[in-house]
């Protein structure tokens, strides 16, 4: 209602100046960021040989689906990598994002006395870490994981980097005064969390659980390292190993006597973004009123 | 006065305590009684002893002994590539077979081509699998020797006398390190030869000559530049993480001129093996820079090369009219089919270096090969799996080829494939390779016209049919830190000088020298010469 | 003056102050810290090595290693090394740690007592740190005895035995530790503090809270992180993961051999430039977005500026590679289109950071700006209405409004992003540059430089372990320090 208000009053110079700067450099910018995933796309609608002589363009060279082809051969299991890689993201999203919360609102309450402790403790394994073969020993050999759908996703419910982003959303959106007269009153720390902190961190729960669930989606490593069949591949591990198998099995012919069908290497690359960009841009709206549009913080105050 | 008496008493203590410890550090005068405690012979009987008892009982038994099959058990069969998508339906066909006969079960398990390297080395780090598939791309020889896997000689002798008499300890020897046994060789010889891949139909065309020598090379790129302007000549790639002499992968042209090159800067005479001769002090050197230098001059590869990625299709998609380093016979016959998919105009032709130097040997019996990972519970059991795996026909044709009829089918001898979920040794098994058993495909025979005329070339070597350095490993603990430096300047200098990136060739030639030497080439060459030298020594190379 | 009239007056009385007692009671753990500081100090040694001849023997020990009669938690690595012995080496490394950290609270402590700093909460902070400390002590030596018996069984001798200091230290310790927490349980009285008890009875909830957190970060980080040992070890198959020979710094020599300093130089300065010019764009593009009033424009163009994050380094390659090569490539072919000369962008070094902070910016532009567009989003419109009435234009209204808000944001991202300083984005220079060992003056980070030496030989997980504890060291120490000095200036700000 307050937008309404300024509206009407005429407006000075200096904000007609930023309105042609914002409306400017945001449309520059967007151009910029745009352009490449045009070239991407158009890219991956052209003829591989063609591609790779002449190089790119915005519009697609000598159109040719075969690198779309090549991705969905077996649609059956690209089918099942979307399902699992759904899956992985909808589960480690909810989990980590529930972990992240508690133990972010936890290290943000002044009252607790150990919570710089904690925080250093969190902190720190994002500095020091044993490297590869520990980890996965840890996993494969100690808790004999390898193979499972569990093993997926639970090493990225979450990180430190996540643990503190949230906290600061917590410690920003929820003045210890509230918290404090809460505590008065008698509430408990339960009561804290879900009547008052949670409803006003809608952001930061935003923006935490999209960086989760972006990093589940992306994600091929843990397939590559874990998985041992197909059935559990993640999306992205299934679209990068068909293109390493396509380089290494022409690069390994000089052990194998192996008729392999030529992949278009080129444009499979630029298909496989196309591939697993698109579904997240079609979801993205949805979180995206977090950022874009305010939340009523009267929830609170009233 | 309290902080007086207090500084005292804390003086006092410091004294009394130090008092007490002075004798300490006096107690042990470096006590290292090194010559006289090992030649002390009252410990000395002990040990040996110990260790002698257990060798004498196997070879005591005159049989084999009896493989012990009571318990039904999983051995786990670790290979390098993709699993095929028909598995799980071969190896149930095959586990019938070895339940039976061993009340075992395999499990094949796969690297897929991401990050295999890695996998492969976790696995064997962790114990994850019994059989494992071993290569000398895959670091076999490093491996050995660090004990990742078990010794087989007596295992093959009580478990595996067949396949050990089929391989011949010709073979098996090759596989050895240290001394000791460590692989089943597959049993199927190849000819790796590299070689140079060019475009036949190009030369007939512009009447240019074969590219089988240097200068030949140069006119072949040249006929192509003058008669089509806007073809690419030749696309290059850089190599930044090794110690061998091509920094730039057109100098793997020069094997046309050598027989062969070694790391730090050697080349490799085939007919004086033990003598290393030095590549990167010798005028050689900075002629062939120069060479490259007016390579790059005029075009032939573009000024963006150090960047480019590896590009398998490169040749086949035209954007290089020639490929000199990596190719051998079987890729021939990968460029062959390519060509006729996708350019039936076009024809390539294979060069061998060898057939210009007369150096052209077998591949190496490690190239391909099965290894029981140390820590295998069942060893006993593996090994005489893999027997039956490799000396069995019909079994050993499941593997390779799966379900005869479902997967595939023979006609006039020959192997077709019926279904796309398990190709011809789709679970790469190359390892398991046995020559009377291979189903022959289309193309082989071309292949086997290659390999029998290498054959004849290798006949005429002085050390014939043999791969002189090929189970050579250089052991650079010693020196490796001095390496990594090597490395490092390698990476950053050798791929511009042979890439002809630099200005003044003398120059940078001097410089690269230079850093080498700084770096501590000198120490690595000291201990590389000699562990050939000795290399050379133990299998009569002179 | 007190303290002394009472002295004058009786011993019993005396005891019965608690000013006194307290003094007596210092005293008499200073004296213990004291002791038990001495005996863990490198040069008393806690194992006694008796039938050296034996010993080498029965580890086939070579002849020229030196091996002494005795040894200490801090050289008894060196005992490892020369031994040959790996499997000793993990406990040996841990117990030095353990021992390093009790000589240091025990030194804390007397610092503590010397100097009169007894913080800010009475004695308590003296205290606890004298706890800590000979907790710590305790921990050591009996796992010093601990180790011994380990090491015999391991290696089939009875020829390690502890000295006579080892024993006296958990005896010291112990009865120092008791006299702490005495003193300990009435100044908590005095202060109205409370332990760990209290406070976790207190706050169960929150406690309970932590559990997953807790559960995690030890399955997945602190256990694993014992790999940090491997970095001083030269692994083999034979031995296994953690019997492997034990080498002292051997694996940290490549880095020296290598230009550290430009490395080092490299990784940082790009890494200062990523996390600030990062963090200065993103706030920057965040008010912008904000600022928009259509709400089509807001959601269009910020969806547009996220999309360049979904592009993976893999394709930013080819990008990149099709933007600057030299005869075909994008911006030459404008080039010579316009009458330019072509320029040699993949033999010219100095065109590279920029293009790398470029492509980097434009990479993490989307991603970044979202924490503060969610945070500027929290911010009450309050604050803007009241600016508003009073007059502000919308300049002003960022300048004193947003940008005061997003500080504690930006100062917390920065400080996060500090501790990985020496942690280069491999991705970024590896897809960038490839193997243009031209560029390498320019453009080789840390990363780049361990990914090309681990590739160039095989089991080489000693090395990529030590350039990480180098980087994580390194890391740690800057962290620490700023965290120090900005948890003086404003604790709000602090990170931990």
């Amino acid at each position: 209602m307050t937008g309404t208000k300024t509206n009407r009053i005429r407006k000075d110079a200096s904000a007609v100046a930023f309105d042609w700067i914002k409306y400017g450099l945001l449309t520059l910018t967007a151009l910029i960021c745009v352009l490449p995933f045009l070239v991407i796309i158009s890219g991956s609608l052209s003829d591989n040989a063609t591609v790779m002589r002449e190089g790119y363009g915005l519009l697609p060279k000598n159109f040719s689906w075969s690198a779309y082809e090549t991705i969905f051969e077996s649609p059956k299991e690209i089918i099942n990598a979307y399902k699992m890689t759904i899956y992985y993201t909808a589960i480690g999203t909810a989990v980590g994002l529930a972990v992240i919360v508690l133990t972010a609102y936890t290290i943000s309450r002044k009252e607790f006395k150990y919570r710089n402790v904690v925080s250093f403790l969190i902190y720190f394994t994002s500095i020091f870490g044993g490297g590869l073969v520990p980890w996965y020993l840890m996993y494969t050999n100690i808790l004999g994981l390898r193979g499972s759908t569990f093993i997926i996703w639970f090493p990225a419910i979450m990180s430190p980097f996540l643990v503190i982003l949230m906290r600061t959303f917590i410690a920003g959106s929820v003045p210890d005064a509230i918290t404090e007269s809460a505590r008065i009153d008698g509430a408990g720390e339960g009561t804290i969390l879900t009547r008052i902190v949670l409803p006003v961190i809608g952001p930061g729960l935003a923006t935490v659980g999209l960086f989760l669930a972006l990093g589940y989606w992306n994600d091929w490593y843990r397939s590559s390292m874990f998985s041992t069949s197909k059935e559990t591949w993640e999306l992205q591990f299934y679209l990068y190993n068909m293109l390493n198998s396509a380089t290494a099995v022409s690069e390994m012919s000089q052990y194998a006597n192996v008729s392999m069908d030529a992949v278009p290497t080129q444009t499979v690359k630029l298909a496989m973004a196309v591939v697993a960009t698109g579904p997240v841009l079609l979801f993205y709206p949805f979180v995206q009123r977090y950022f874009v549009t305010g939340i009523t913080i009267g929830a609170v105050k009233g | 006065m309290k902080r007086f008496v207090s500084l005292m008493l804390v003086l006092l203590m410091v004294l009394v305590f130090s008092g007490c410890t002075a004798q300490q550090v006096q107690a042990p005068p470096a006590d290292d009684t090194p010559e006289e405690s090992a030649t002390q012979p009252e410990t000395q009987e002990e040990a040996p002893a110990d260790t002698e008892t257990e060798p004498e009982e196997t070879p005591d038994e005159t049989g084999a002994p009896e493989l012990d099959t009571s318990e039904l058990v999983t051995l786990v069969f670790y290979l390098c590539g993709d699993e095929p998508n028909d598995t799980a339906v071969v190896e149930d066909a095959l586990n019938e077979r070895m339940v039976e006969k061993f009340n075992t079960k395999l499990d094949f398990q796969f690297t897929t081509w991401t990050d295999y390297t890695t996998k492969y080395n976790n696995t064997l780090t962790t114990g994850g699998a019994d059989l494992v598939y071993i290569a000398g791309w895959l670091n076999y020889h490093t491996l050995a020797a660090s004990g990742a896997f078990l010794e087989l000689d007596d295992l093959m002798n009580n478990y595996a006398p067949e396949l050990r008499a089929r391989a011949g300890e010709d073979t098996l020897n090759m596989c050895r390190v240290g001394g000791e046994l460590y692989a089943v060789p597959n049993l199927w010889p190849e000819y790796v030869s590299t070689g140079i891949s060019y475009r036949q139909d190009l030369v007939e065309k512009y009447s240019l000559p074969v590219p089988d020598s240097l200068e030949n090379l140069g006119a072949y790129f040249q006929g192509i530049k003058d008669n089509d302007p806007d073809q690419p000549i030749y696309y290059g790639t850089a190599d930044t993480n090794s110690v061998d002499c091509t920094g730039f992968d057109i100098a793997e042209a020069l094997v046309i001129k050598y027989d062969g090159f070694m790391d730090y800067g050697y080349i490799f005479d085939a007919d004086n093996p033990s003598v290393l001769t030095d590549y990167f002090w010798s005028d050689d050197f900075v002629e062939d820079c120069k060479l490259f230098k007016t390579w790059a001059d005029a075009g032939y590869w573009t000024r963006s090369s150090l960047s480019n990625e590896n590009n398998t299709d490169a040749y086949k998609n035209g954007l290089t009219t020639a490929i000199v380093s990596g190719q051998n016979p079987n890729k021939h016959i990968t460029n062959m089919n390519d060509f006729a998919n996708e350019h039936p105009d076009w024809e390539t032709k294979y060069l061998a270096y060898g057939e210009v130097t007369g150096y052209i040997c077998p591949s190496h019996a490690t190239q391909n090969g099965t290894s029981i990972v140390r820590g295998c519970k069942y060893p006993e059991r593996a090994m005489a799996v893999l027997q039956y795996l490799m000396m069995d026909e019909e079994t050993n044709r499941l593997v390779q080829c799966g379900i005869e009829g479902t997967h595939y089918e023979i006609q006039d001898g020959l192997y077709v494939n019926l279904s796309e979920d398990y190709g011809y040794e789709a679970m790469d098994t190359w390892n398991l390779r046995v020559n009377e058993f291979k189903l022959p495909q289309g193309t082989d025979t071309i292949l086997q016209e290659m390999f029998d005329y290498y054959a004849t070339i290798g006949e005429k070597c002085k050390y014939p049919n043999v791969n002189i350095g090929g189970d050579f490993s250089e052991d650079y603990s010693a020196y490796e830190a001095e390496r990594t430096a090597v490395v490092n300047v390698r990476a950053q200098y050798l791929p511009p000088l042979q890439a002809g990136f630099v200005d003044d060739v003398d120059a940078a030639v001097e410089e690269f020298r230079t850093k080498m030497l700084e770096a501590g080439l000198e120490k690595c060459r000291e201990g590389y010469l000699a562990q050939w030298d000795a290399y050379c020594q133990e299998h009569d190379y002179v | 003056m007190t303290a002394t009239n009472a002295k004058l007056r009786s011993g019993v009385s005396l005891l019965e102050r608690p000013a006194a007692a307290r003094t007596i009671g210092i005293w008499i753990v200073t004296g213990l810290s004291l002791a038990t500081l001495l005996l863990s100090l490198p040069f008393v040694n806690w194992f006694t090595l008796t039938n050296l001849s034996g010993l080498w023997k029965a580890l086939s020990i070579p002849n020229e290693a030196v091996i002494y009669s005795g040894y200490s938690a801090y050289n008894l690595l060196s005992f490892v090394q020369q031994s040959g012995a790996g499997i000793l080496g993990f406990p040996a490394s841990m117990l030095l740690l353990v021992t390093i950290a009790a000589a240091l609270f025990q030194a804390a402590f007397l610092f503590r007592v010397a100097f009169k700093r007894y913080g800010n909460k009475g004695y308590l902070q003296l205290y606890s740190t004298g706890t800590c400390a000979m907790i710590l002590s305790i921990i050591a030596s009996f796992g010093a005895i601990a180790y011994l018996i380990f090491a015999n069984a391991r290696l089939g001798i009875t020829w390690m035995l502890p000295s006579p200091m080892v024993c006296l230290v958990p005896v010291l310790s112990i009865a120092a530790y008791v006299v702490l927490k005495a003193m300990q349980k009435t100044e908590r009285v005095r202060q109205h503090e409370h332990g760990f008890l209290v406070e976790f009875k207190r706050n169960w909830l929150l406690f309970l809270f932590l559990v997953p957190c807790f559960a995690y970060f030890i399955i997945n980080n602190y256990l694993p992180m014992s790999g940090v040992y491997f970095a001083f070890t030269q692994f083999n198959f034979r031995d296994g993961l953690f019997a492997s020979p034990f080498v002292g710094f051997k694996n940290f020599e490549f880095l020296f051999m290598s230009d550290l300093w430009k490395l080092t130089k490299n990784t940082v300065l790009y890494n200062i430039v990523f996390i600030g010019l990062g963090n200065v764009l993103q706030i920057f593009f965040a008010i912008l977005v904000s600022q928009v009033g259509s709400k089509w424009f807001k959601k269009t163009s910020q969806t547009m500026i996220f999309m360049p994050y979904f592009v993976s380094f893999v394709i930013l390659r080819v990008l990149v590679y099709n933007l600057f090569e030299y005869d075909y490539g994008v911006i030459n072919t404008y080039v010579t289109a316009l009458g330019g000369s072509r320029i040699d962008f993949y033999n010219t070094p100095k065109y590279w950071p920029f293009l790398i902070v470029a492509f980097n910016m434009w990479k993490g532009l989307g991603y970044g700006m979202v924490v503060y567009l969610a945070t500027i989003m929290g911010i009450s419109d309050d604050y803007y209405d009241a600016a508003k009435v009073d007059g502000a234009n919308i300049f002003q209204q960022i300048i004193y409004i947003t940008v005061p808000l997003l500080t504690p944001t930006f100062i917390i991202l920065l400080l996060y992003a500090l501790g990985g300083i020496m942690k280069g984005q491999f991705e970024l220079f590896y897809q960038m540059v490839g193997t243009n060992g031209v560029l390498y003056d320019a453009t080789d980070i840390l990363d780049t430089y361990v990914y090309r030496i681990t590739t160039s030989q095989p089991l080489s997980m000693g090395l990529a372990t030590a350039a990480g504890l180098y980087q994580s060291v390194f890391g740690l120490v800057i962290i620490v320090v700023t965290n120090f000095c900005i948890k003086r200036g404003n604790p709000e700000y602090a990170l931990f």
